[in-house]
């Protein structure tokens, strides 16, 4: 082998390569537009990547895996948290976490409402692009809800509606991701420690003002419709009285899903 | 020194030890930070924090890359800089550009993309840099009419990377495109043509280190270089598996990156047998060991530790985690630090007009071994916290700011292990301020004589 022949292994096969690359890139942008949903690119979104990339969010954060690794991936935060609530973490990350009990706070940026509504839209979009199936499991920003190995935790399958609706929340309907079901334990919605004690309760007091009559009405207001009646305090909800809880379960669980994840709750000792 | 504008050199290297020693202290605000509470969370957050040590460490290595350039393309073409004025020129331009985006970081100016947050402005300034050094470097071939393999490679490489920055200037809506594009410039410098500047420099330090066969040397340095574009550029693919591009990405970028070691595996083979061949000892031990300690490292840090991870169905749960801080640090310092602490360690004999002999200092070498060690120890703590967090957080689904909490541990290790590390980076300053200042033009002649022997 003289040099001759390996400096035209060199340039040949870098030509090459460099071939296939450009035509591999070519390719993927013309399925880039189906795949990241671009008729949802709005221009909140576009400004919203403007926020996240001048407050320099990448450098403490993961989104699609990518940043630094300093605080929690966001690629399904939209989805997990709700827009009320990150509108009501993004002006002010201290009500929510604190350093002594988390290790980690998130320093109060001072962003404006629209760019809290613009960086939440750009996260939202985000959650919905065609990923291969990445994240494999959800990750979560906090919670001890270990929810077994894969392949052994409750199957959407399960027998029995109490059996299902553990399926729910721990899965598609990730309410574990915010409550906890061991008691005393708040991550950002309250435990759920016998909730159907304190449902039955709470819909005999004179001070209830929604319309459940008894403990598993007050459970399905509570999903359906967060800020039919909101428990004194303001640590679950806006100052303008709405409850920091996703209003969407109403269009993403059907009726027979809250059904048993009512049944769920109702177990929870 | 054989001629008198290599002397530009030792003050590109010098502003790149400053700049590395720089890096080396964030580094450790960054693990304090980690290991928390944070007192500074509104003077400089994690993320400005972040972006310095990041950005610095790609600032000095260039700043180091240049310097060799300008030490090794007049000994390869027999002749003078072409404008020694515009070398200096260029690195007044190029430190004025790093200071004023170092200090816009710390007031909030930022353009928030991984590795490319330099303001738009300063980026074309950096483009203007780059134009600056290729046309003196091709400028100073042009008039010497000799052109080696050797300095073709290096130059090539960094001919390439600046031409790989401009997709990073380009601003897309989409961020699926956002992330495509950025990775044209962060992968493919480092795993692309970067890494004809390290093979470059490799080749050059072992012709002058072994003695060795240049016209061998070469011919085995095109087989390298042109296996790490065969791997390299559609192992970008590793880094398209998650982003919203289509799913053959894994299969093309799974394939590719697992042949990626090949390369650094063909380059500690070559420097080792080069030397174990070559019988020669030269006196300059310490820049042995870097040189060697270059291919060997980036073989264990960019080859085998980035392959531990490139696999799609094991970086499925790996992707985002401490595994990539592990591979990233070894990676970094295997490849580029160490390869420009040897061309810094090689020519500072010459360049301060000393002989080998005279400069061969135990300072030198203990900072070699306190730096190796130091970051073995490192990579290891990360590998630790990676694992770690891997299996609590995305295998069993802990939340990630408990998972956060059960690894503390590991970053009291990175922590102790990055003392070591600044021990060996002190140590090496101490040895480059002691070799003296740059030698003069009236000093230059006894200093042929020594190069020449």
């Amino acid at each position: 082998m003289t040099k001759a022949t390996t400096r035209r292994f060199f340039f040949l096969g870098t030509l090459l390569f460099t071939l296939v690359f450009i035509g591999l890139t070519i390719q993927t942008h013309t399925t880039i537009s189906a795949r990241t949903h671009d008729e949802t690119l709005t221009d909140a979104v576009k400004r919203g990547l403007h926020v996240w990339a001048a407050y320099n969010c990448e450098n403490c954060h993961t989104l699609l895996g990518e940043g630094a690794y300093y605080a929690p991936d966001l690629t399904q935060i939209v989805a997990q948290r709700g827009e009320v609530y990150l509108g009501q973490f993004l002006a002010d990350p201290s009500r929510f976490y604190s350093e002594t009990r988390n290790g980690r706070l998130m320093p109060t940026l001072g962003l404006s409402q629209q760019q809290i509504q613009d960086v939440i839209a750009f996260l939202g979009w985000v959650g919905k692009i065609d990923t291969n199936g990445w994240p494999p499991r959800p990750l979560v920003v906090s919670g001890v809800s270990v929810r077994g190995l894969p392949g052994v935790e409750t199957s959407a399958t399960a027998q029995g509606p109490a059996a299902r609706g553990q399926a729910i929340f721990n899965g598609r309907g990730a309410c574990s991701t915010c409550h906890a079901v061991a008691g005393d334990t708040v991550l950002v919605g309250p435990s759920l420690a016998q909730v159907a004690v304190r449902a039955g309760e709470r819909v005999t007091d004179p001070a209830y003002t929604g319309k459940a009559k008894d403990a598993q009405g007050y459970l399905r207001e509570s999903i359906l419709d967060p800020s039919a009646f909101l428990v004194p305090g303001d640590r679950f909800s806006t100052p303008v009285h709405t409850s920091l809880m996703p209003g969407s379960y109403s269009t993403q669980l059907t009726g027979e899903q809250v059904d048993d994840l009512v049944a769920y709750l109702t177990t929870l000792d | 020194m054989i001629y008198r504008s290599q002397r530009v050199a030792y003050f590109y290297f010098l502003a790149a030890l400053v700049l590395f020693a720089l890096q080396v202290a964030f580094g450790f605000l960054l693990i304090a930070k980690y290991l928390g509470p944070d007192p500074l969370l509104y003077v400089v957050n994690f993320a400005t924090a972040k972006e310095i040590h990041t950005n610095l460490l790609l600032v000095w290595l260039l700043t180091g890359f240049m310097g060799a350039a300008y030490y090794l393309v007049p000994e390869e073409s027999r002749t003078e800089i072409h404008s020694e004025t515009l070398a200096w020129v260029q690195l007044g331009l190029w430190l004025a550009i790093g200071v004023t985006t170092i200090v816009g970081y710390l007031f909030g100016v930022t353009e928030g993309r991984k590795f490319l947050e330099m303001p738009f402005a300063l980026k074309l300034g950096v483009v203007v840099v780059f134009v600056i050094f290729l046309y003196n470097v091709a400028m100073t071939i042009r008039n010497a009419g000799r052109f080696t393999t050797t300095e073709g490679i290096l130059i090539g490489g960094l001919a390439s990377a600046a031409l790989l920055f401009v997709p990073g200037l380009i601003p897309f809506d989409n961020y699926t495109l956002d992330r495509f594009y950025r990775w044209w410039v962060v992968h493919l410098w480092v795993e692309g043509v970067w890494e004809l500047i390290q093979g470059g420099l490799l080749a050059f330090l072992l012709i002058r280190l072994s003695g060795a066969d240049r016209e061998v040397l070469e011919k085995w340095l095109y087989v390298i270089v042109g296996l790490t574009f065969l791997s390299g550029i559609l192992g970008t693919g590793h880094h398209y598996y998650w982003i919203g591009t289509p799913r053959y990405w894994l299969w093309v970028g799974g394939v590719f990156s697992a042949l990626e070691p090949l390369a650094f595996l063909g380059m500690a083979a070559y420097a080792y047998n080069t030397l174990r061949r070559s019988g020669l000892a030269h006196p300059n031990t310490t820049a042995l060991h870097w040189t060697i300690g270059s291919a060997l490292f980036s073989t264990l840090g960019a080859g085998i530790l980035g392959l531990s991870h490139t696999w799609p169905q094991v970086n499925r749960w790996t992707h985002g985690t401490h595994i990539t801080t592990m591979h990233g640090h070894m990676a970094f310092f295997g490849a580029y630090v160490m390869i420009v602490l040897a061309i810094i360690t090689y020519s500072l004999p010459a360049l301060t007009g000393r002989s080998d002999e005279e400069r061969q200092t135990g300072l030198g070498l203990w900072a070699f071994w306190l730096m190796v060690g130091g970051m073995f120890g490192m990579t290891m703590a990360f590998a630790a916290s990676g694992i770690t967090q891997t299996y609590l957080e995305r295998i069993l689904g802990l939340g990630y700011l408990e998972t956060q909490q059960k690894i503390q541990v590991h970053y009291l290790m990175v922590l102790g292990a990055g003392t070591i590390f600044a021990t060996g980076v002190a140590l090496f300053l101490i040895d480059f301020v002691r070799a003296g200042a740059p030698e003069t033009a009236t000093r230059a002649v006894p200093a042929i004589t020594v190069a020449a022997r």
